[in-house]
């Protein structure tokens, strides 16, 4: 009994010493005096994180990335959030077929993604890079849209909305007055989803990434394919600390894993 | 929260939309290496003379010529800079056109040996690199490319994977020590496969290797002197080897994409990079070593570099149509003997 | 439930269609490149090629095994991780699955990277066993499969944990004690009772560990490098340096067909469960 009742939290310590060590590199590597990554750090010192915000390109990688991210998650959520409602609440035809297209985009490899559009959208009818790249975060967020939308209006009892259509409101007017109002975090739940996914996303964007428009983890990867110097790990830091803190945030007001 | 990442998405488009809309832009397609200070050196510079935007697409050789294949009908790119032999490969596939060198004012001061590299017109020669090997002084000795796989070495090695721009030719190198330089190879491959399972990594990035190096994972890898640099910084006696069969390497050239709108901006850049003020400084920052011979540079830079007509010449480098009709058949061996 | 086909129809079409068009379509014209004969007409060729090489297949087996191994290993460490949050406090809980959350914000670029430090011959699991003296020399784990497990086990096991965490709760409280008093040992409920009642998340999370696994980039490239290869690796690998389209078509198919076969199989692992529970 003793033996297991140790066994179990044993477990979680060396699980969690395993997921979390590697990002405790990460930001120690950041403040190393060095060269390279290396642990334990070789002094200490802020110059690869003041070296970050010195480097050009990932300015403009900065940029293109919370623009996909955030742009190409709203446009997910207009899509998906009808596309939810429809599923839940309504007699579809072909229900099935709909959540299967729209979910697809989960399973088949982001390098697949990437290379289809180039060679079958991008070139044929000569869609500039940031409009594809766009397309192509938008397909790939609308699955988590649609899923955590779904699973937030499923745990929304129908009979208030079907309640406030009897008593005369329109269809659109229940959505708007008496859903939305309800559903919110899950709403706000998809989007941060969606941000991480596409924000971190690097298999798409191989491919579709061209002369002036690139996303910042390719960025981070082309810069490491020259210099190997501890200031992607810096960045990399920085990044994580700023997602730590939009999802401490998020969970506090919201209740954010709720809906994960 | 809707409307105010709406707002947000809207305003995003609109500053995009005005960026694109500006004057006359050339993009250039390079090597993602040393890119601030190409900025600082280059490509700003260029800039303010010109009047113009330069978009820059950066990649290694391989992949950024998979992408003009794939934009063939509708080119972004303007201008690139690729090695000599997929230079080749594009001007086969049709996807460079000659270079007219009466517009460039510098084409008279650059070493012949860069002034047509393929004999076809279509490229122009910015820069060489010799390729050897950089290695711990103080745990091995390196007279001979052959000696990278003796049995007390092979195991603490990297060697460039036959993909990239440095495999060939380091193969080509060992070929030479075990006396069998046969243009497909063969011999020095198979010689490689058997030491597969010591070798630490067929390398694809050499910036890798400067972590590598500082682990104590690897002792030694053959490199292109433009990734030398880093290795210097490393707290070791990290030497670069004179093997008796010589160096090898490469020559990196300018090309012009078929369809490019702006032609006339491309070779104007391109004069800009040759003139010798430009690849003085290139080459004061160790950078690329010059192809224009009235650069003239110290003593401790040039050692550092690969300097002079004699050096370039001196350089044992497959030629392109070679490297091009045998590319398939090495990658090919190399699967079977080493890829497994 | 509302019964307006034509408003349900408005409100799903512009999602379906806009997936069918910018995802659906490229991928199948993509994929149907592979069973295009050159001369006309269709073909299989494509593929007894591929399989005919024998890189390929390593690869591909490679693929494949290293996918079920993490899948595997993810679920066993998975159940004993989601097991011990879920019987904590309830604000510990939340601290503890933030942790588990954490490494999912950290770029996967970046936690790659640190792999290569911390598994280095000079790398801390090097050191740790010389100190314990399991081994005398330094251990070469980069470049190798096992680097890659270890790296992919790290990326995708959240996704198992957080997916265990919430069928276990949803799992009636008093099942375990229940069987407990009625004399089962430990295993006995793990496979009796808690097994069968969390199996939904189990099939959740083994499909996203093992597509994960298919098709992850990053990690394979860096630590793995070309002496490991993948099949992503390989379809990358084959299109930016071989400019070879069907044979990356090929590899394309190959990956999807593993993905939905998983996701079939595991799914239905899941129904054959449901069906039992209906006549209760």
């Amino acid at each position: 009994m003793s033996a297991r009742s140790l066994f179990i939290p044993l477990t979680l310590f060396l699980v969690l010493g395993f997921l979390i060590g590697p990002f405790l590199i990460i930001v120690a590597a950041s403040f190393s005096g060095g060269e390279t990554l290396a642990f334990p750090p070789q002094g200490f010192s802020l110059r690869w994180i003041l070296k970050v915000f010195t480097v050009e390109s990932f300015r403009a990688s900065f940029g293109m990335s919370m623009f996909l991210a955030i742009g190409g998650t709203a446009a997910a959520l207009m899509l998906g959030i009808p596309a939810s409602y429809a599923l839940s609440r309504y007699k579809l035809p072909g229900a099935e077929i709909v959540r299967t297209v729209v979910s697809a985009p989960i399973i088949v490899p982001g390098i697949i993604v990437g290379l289809a559009l180039l060679r079958y959208i991008v070139v044929p009818f000569q869609v500039g890079i940031t409009p594809a790249l766009f397309l192509a975060h938008t397909a790939l967020v609308l699955p988590y849209a649609v899923r955590v939308v779904s699973a937030s209006l499923d745990n929304l009892r129908s009979d208030i909305e079907e309640a406030a259509v009897l008593l005369g409101s329109s269809r659109l007017g229940a959505f708007f007055r008496v859903v939305m109002p309800n559903i919110r975090g899950g709403i706000l739940s998809a989007f941060i989803l969606g941000f991480v996914t596409s924000f971190n996303q690097v298999p798409v964007s191989l491919f579709l990434s061209g002369p002036g428009v690139r996303t910042l983890p390719i960025d981070m990867i082309a810069y490491m394919e020259i210099v190997f110097d501890p200031s992607v790990a810096a960045l990399s830091s920085l990044l994580a600390f700023l997602s730590i803190g939009i999802v401490f945030a998020a969970e506090r007001f919201l209740g954010f894993s709720r809906y994960v | 929260m809707k409307k105010v990442i709406l707002a947000s998405g809207a305003a995003l488009m609109l500053t995009m939309g005005a960026a694109q809309a500006q004057e006359k832009t050339l993009t250039i397609s390079v090597y993602a290496f040393a890119q601030d200070e190409f900025k600082q050196l280059v490509y700003d510079p260029f800039e303010k003379i010109c009047g113009c935007k330069l978009v820059v697409e950066t990649g290694n050789s391989v992949e950024r010529l998979a992408k003009l294949e794939a934009n063939k009908a509708n080119p972004m790119v303007d201008m690139a800079v690729v090695s000599m032999a997929d230079a080749l490969a594009a001007s086969r596939a049709g996807l460079i056109d000659k270079v007219d060198t009466a517009k460039l004012s510098n084409f008279n001061k650059i070493y012949d040996v860069a002034k047509d590299p393929n004999g076809d017109g279509m490229s122009v020669g910015y820069t060489f690199y010799a390729t050897s090997i950089a290695y711990r002084s103080d745990k091995m000795k390196i007279e001979s490319w052959a000696d990278l796989l003796k049995p007390e070495y092979a195991s603490h090695i990297a060697w460039p994977n036959v993909t990239t721009n440095q495999g060939p030719p380091a193969l080509y190198m060992l070929g030479l020590a075990l006396g069998k330089d046969t243009p497909d190879l063969a011999a020095p491959i198979e010689a490689v496969g058997e030491k597969k399972g010591e070798i630490v990594t067929f390398y694809e990035k050499s910036s890798q290797l400067v972590q590598l190096m500082q682990q104590e994972e690897i002792w030694a890898a053959p490199i292109g002197r433009f990734s030398w640099a880093p290795f210097t910084k490393l707290d070791m006696p990290i030497a670069w080897a004179n093997p008796k069969e010589g160096q090898t390497g490469g020559m990196n050239v300018m090309v012009v994409t078929k369809g490019s709108k702006n032609r006339e901006l491309a070779l104007q850049f391109m004069d800009f990079w040759l003139s010798t003020d430009t690849q003085t400084k290139l080459a004061e920052k160790l950078i690329d070593s010059p192809a224009n011979k009235e650069v003239k540079l110290s003593d401790a830079i040039a050692n550092n570099l690969t300097y002079g007509e004699e050096t370039a010449k001196s350089l044992k480098l497959i030629p392109s149509a070679v490297a091009l009709d045998n590319r398939a058949g090495w990658v090919k061996t190399w699967n079977e003997k080493v890829g497994q | 439930m509302f019964q307006n086909r034509a408003e349900a129809l408005a409100l799903a079409l512009p999602a379906a269609f806009f997936a069918a068009a910018v995802f659906l379509m490229p991928v199948a014209i993509l994929l149907s490149d592979g069973f295009r004969n050159p001369v006309g007409g269709w073909t299989i060729s494509a593929y007894t090629d591929f399989f005919a090489d024998p890189l390929n297949r390593t690869v591909f087996l490679r693929t494949l095994r290293l996918g079920a191994i993490v899948t595997v290993v993810s679920a066993v460490l998975g159940y004993a991780a989601a097991f011990a949050i879920v019987n904590l406090e309830p604000g510990t809980k939340g601290k503890m699955t933030g942790l588990v959350v954490l490494p999912l914000m950290i770029s996967p670029v970046a936690r790659t990277y640190a792999w290569i430090v911390i598994l280095g011959r000079t790398g801390i699991v090097n050191q740790a066993l010389q100190l314990v003296g399991l081994t005398d020399a330094p251990l070469r784990i980069l470049f190798s499969e096992t680097a890659v497990f270890v790296g992919l086990l790290q990326l995708f096991l959240p996704l198992m944990i957080i997916s265990l965490i919430s069928a276990l709760e949803n799992m009636p409280k008093d099942a375990v004690p229940a069987a407990r008093v009625l004399g089962a040992n430990w295993f006995q409920v793990f496979w009796k009772v808690i097994l069968p009642l969390t199996k939904e998340g189990l099939v959740i999370g083994g499909t996203l560990v093992f597509t994960g696994s298919l098709t992850a980039y990053i990690t394979p490239a860096i630590l793995g490098g070309s002496k490991v290869l993948m099949l992503e690796t390989l379809l990358y690998q084959q299109v930016s340096v071989s400019n070879n389209f069907v044979s990356a078509s090929v590899i394309a198919f190959i990956l999807i067909v593993m993905s939905f076969a998983a996701n079939i199989l595991l799914k239905r692992v899941a129904t054959a469960r449901n069906k039992q529970r209906v006549p209760q």
